[in-house]
């Protein structure tokens, strides 16, 4: 059980930069979740952390030990592969064993000198790993005999029976198909409720990343952008990449500019107007609306705009309605400006395609980002004060 | 109904052409061996083509040719068979350890000049082997290698480290990373990885090298012709070569056939034994190029 501090860490292939500069503390029993599209670097961090690729600058601290000399062997960590990487010539339970049988230990009598564990110990472990898996019956097949799902145990197993110091898991949900998947991360959230282990979790699916994370390290480019609470990232999100990569439906953002008006500013975006407070930023900016808190009704109110249903996506327990703002009510009267586009989550089968409604926006939860995608912490949005 | 029958047809006429084409293509590779095996069992002084060796009747079938092979040549059969052996089977050992290694570095290590490595060795392996007997000879004559064991093994072991390092360096291609490195992971060692995975997974194309690197020796004529000279260094080549200039021996295609018959006996076994691999290794190499 121990914390993993990665300082500055920078890795570049050839031409290309993989990893960027990331400073990361993982505290003792922490479950990070590493998160970022394709070629954004995970891998190759959780590489860097279990010693298979070296680092081209910065540090790798395990506790407080500096492990960048150790080979891979000599860190102790367990690492969970999105192929499994089983070993296909052995069963599952030589599968589970392997690292126990190769694995020297001190000796109880005499902690100077080391010892293999013995033939019961091991038999001990492996199985005790299998039962709390749920594999204890299968442990003498090979891989190929095995389901997606429980060669994922048996990866999982191998990893738990060796008593790492920390867990390492690439994408290990991935291959499964999407029913055994929810149920595995649950068992995964579970594992590490049970084991209080650290835990460094790659995925690129963000849903994964927000339901097993007790923190999140958001990755573009090999740049590590925010590492916070699932909700943090959601309702903080640093910048406009990470509020539109997190969060389902994706964010929704309109481009517009901030103007003065009357004695305050107004975020102008036609038909859209959403009055800012703070200190405004004139000029182009992007305001970002989470599609839950677009308001869509029946009836017209003071600052909703007129929009018409052009498509609806049936999520299950809501719908996501894509919309045009500013697109007539009814079709007989003519459009005076090209429409805006727009998605809104509301309940299940409230509206239907070619619908005509009112679109307001919950401005309190808006957010601003300047041109550069970055976001304008000093600006929010100015509420019915005005 | 019409156009299912009609498929139905078409399905059987071309099982039917395919079982001809195979027979056809089985009996043309297994005719020369079933005329060995006659030719050795006939008391025909010169065989040639006729019912009677063709089709042999338990009247003119002998055993003859056997038991002066195995107990009435000089050297004795079973000094030849034990040199073969010798040969073949530390070239095999010495070529297959060197050729898993080799596989290994040129297929799992990124250094300098890998590709370049690689191209260089299968150009080597285009050059047949004869070409390099006179240099060879040359060579093991100033070492005082000529007429020894070692002078032998050490070329048709290295003969076998080129082609075999190849074929075991594409099948550890095939062989994802992510397995060497889960095990550097649960704490083995790269060397420890090596033996206790890697290898284990390589048994097919392993089996099949071992193979190919035992029949070189075995076969070879070129070589051992030039480089043995005492009759007690005589490989089975040699022996089967000499037969002609022994006295019982001369143009008696009995005896020469007797011998390729039990000389063949090895290969068999050796095949029989390895099958498994040998037969999974082809295909893998087939399949991976
Ligand atoms: N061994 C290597 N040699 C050269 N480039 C590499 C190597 N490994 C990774 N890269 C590059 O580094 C970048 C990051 O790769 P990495 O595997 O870490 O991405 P990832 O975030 O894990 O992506 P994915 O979700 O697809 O697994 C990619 O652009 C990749 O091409
Ligand atoms: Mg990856």
């Amino acid at each position: 059980m121990t914390g993993i501090t990665l300082q500055n860490i920078s890795k570049r292939f050839k031409t290309e930069t993989a990893v960027d500069d990331v400073s990361l503390a993982i505290q003792d029993g922490e479950f990070v979740v590493i998160l970022g599209a394709s070629g954004s670097g995970k891998s190759t961090i959780l590489r860097i952390i279990a010693g298979l690729e070296v680092q081209t600058s910065g540090h790798v601290y395990i506790g407080d030990m500096l492990v960048d000399d150790y080979e891979p062997r000599d860190r102790n960590l367990a690492m969970v592969f999105q192929s499994y990487a089983l070993y296909p010539h052995l069963s599952a339970y030589e599968n589970i064993a392997f690292g126990l049988r190769v694995r020297r230990v001190p000796r109880e009598d005499d902690p100077e000198r080391l010892r293999r564990f013995s033939r019961d110990e091991i038999d001990t472990k492996v199985r005790s790993a299998g039962q709390m898996l749920g594999i204890g019956g299968m442990l003498e097949k090979r891989p190929a005999e095995l389901s997606g799902g429980q060669r994922q145990r048996v990866a999982l197993a191998r990893a738990i029976v060796r008593d790492p110091e920390a867990f390492l898991l690439d994408e290990p949900l991935s291959n499964l198909d999407a029913k055994i998947r929810s149920n595995a991360r649950i068992e995964l959230k579970r594992l590490h409720a049970r084991l209080r282990q650290t835990f460094v979790f790659v995925t690129h699916d963000q849903t994964e990343a927000m339901t097993l994370g007790d923190r999140l390290a958001i990755l573009n480019h090999g740049r590590l952008l925010q590492c916070d609470s699932p909700d943090r990232v959601l309702s903080h999100p640093a910048n406009q990449y990470v509020a539109s990569f997190v969060g389902s439906p994706e964010m929704v953002f309109l481009e517009g500019n901030v103007e003065p008006a009357g004695t305050g500013y107004t975020f102008v975006k036609e038909p859209v107007r959403i009055p800012v407070r703070g200190v405004p930023r004139m000029g182009p900016v992007t305001v970002g609306v989470r599609p839950w808190d677009v308001r869509v009704e029946r009836s017209s109110s003071p600052s909703a705009v007129p929009a018409r249903v052009t498509g609806v996506e049936r999520l299950g327990s809501s719908d996501q309605l894509f919309l045009e703002l500013g697109a007539p009510s009814s079709p007989t009267v003519a459009p005076t400006l090209p429409p805006l586009p727009v998605r809104a989550v509301v309940r299940s089968y409230d509206f239907n395609v070619g619908d005509g409604v009112f679109v307001s926006f919950d401005a309190d939860r808006a957010l601003f980002f300047d041109a550069e995608g970055a976001r304008l912490d000093s600006m929010s949005v100015a509420t019915r004060l005005l | 109904m019409k156009p299912r029958r009609r498929r139905r047809w078409a399905r059987l006429a071309k099982r039917v052409a395919s079982h001809v084409i195979l027979i056809g293509a089985c009996a043309f590779a297994l005719f020369p061996i079933y005329f060995i095996v006659v030719t050795s069992l006939s008391t025909l002084p010169i065989a040639g083509i006729t019912a009677h060796v063709l089709v042999p009747s338990p009247s003119t079938i002998t055993t003859a040719s056997y038991g002066t092979v195995l107990y009435h040549l000089s050297p004795n059969f079973l000094t030849l068979l034990t040199n073969s052996l010798i040969f073949s089977g530390s070239s095999a050992a010495i070529g297959l350890a060197l050729a898993a290694f080799t596989g290994f570095a040129l297929s799992k290590f990124n250094f300098p000049g890998r590709r370049t490595f690689v191209y260089f060795i299968l150009l080597i392996s285009l050059f047949p082997g004869v070409l390099l007997v006179i240099p060879f000879y040359f060579m093991f004559s100033s070492l005082g290698l000529i007429d020894t064991y070692l002078g032998l093994i050490i070329p048709y072991s290295a003969g076998a480290v080129v082609f075999s390092g190849i074929l075991v360096k594409n099948y550890m291609d095939s062989i994802p990373d992510d397995i060497e490195e889960a095990a550097l992971v649960d704490g083995l060692s790269r060397t420890q990885a090596f033996f206790r995975v890697l290898i284990p997974l390589c048994y097919p194309v392993l089996g099949l090298a071992a193979f190919l690197a035992f029949i070189g020796p075995y076969t070879d004529f070129a070589l051992a012709h030039v480089f043995i000279t005492s009759n007690n260094l005589w490989t089975l080549a040699l022996g089967i070569y000499n037969i002609n200039s022994t006295d019982q021996g001369a143009q008696n295609y009995g005896l020469v056939t007797a011998f390729a018959v039990v000389m063949s006996l090895p290969i068999v076994v050796f095949y029989m034994v390895f099958q498994r691999y040998i037969i999974g290794g082809l295909t893998l190499g087939a399949v991976r190029g």
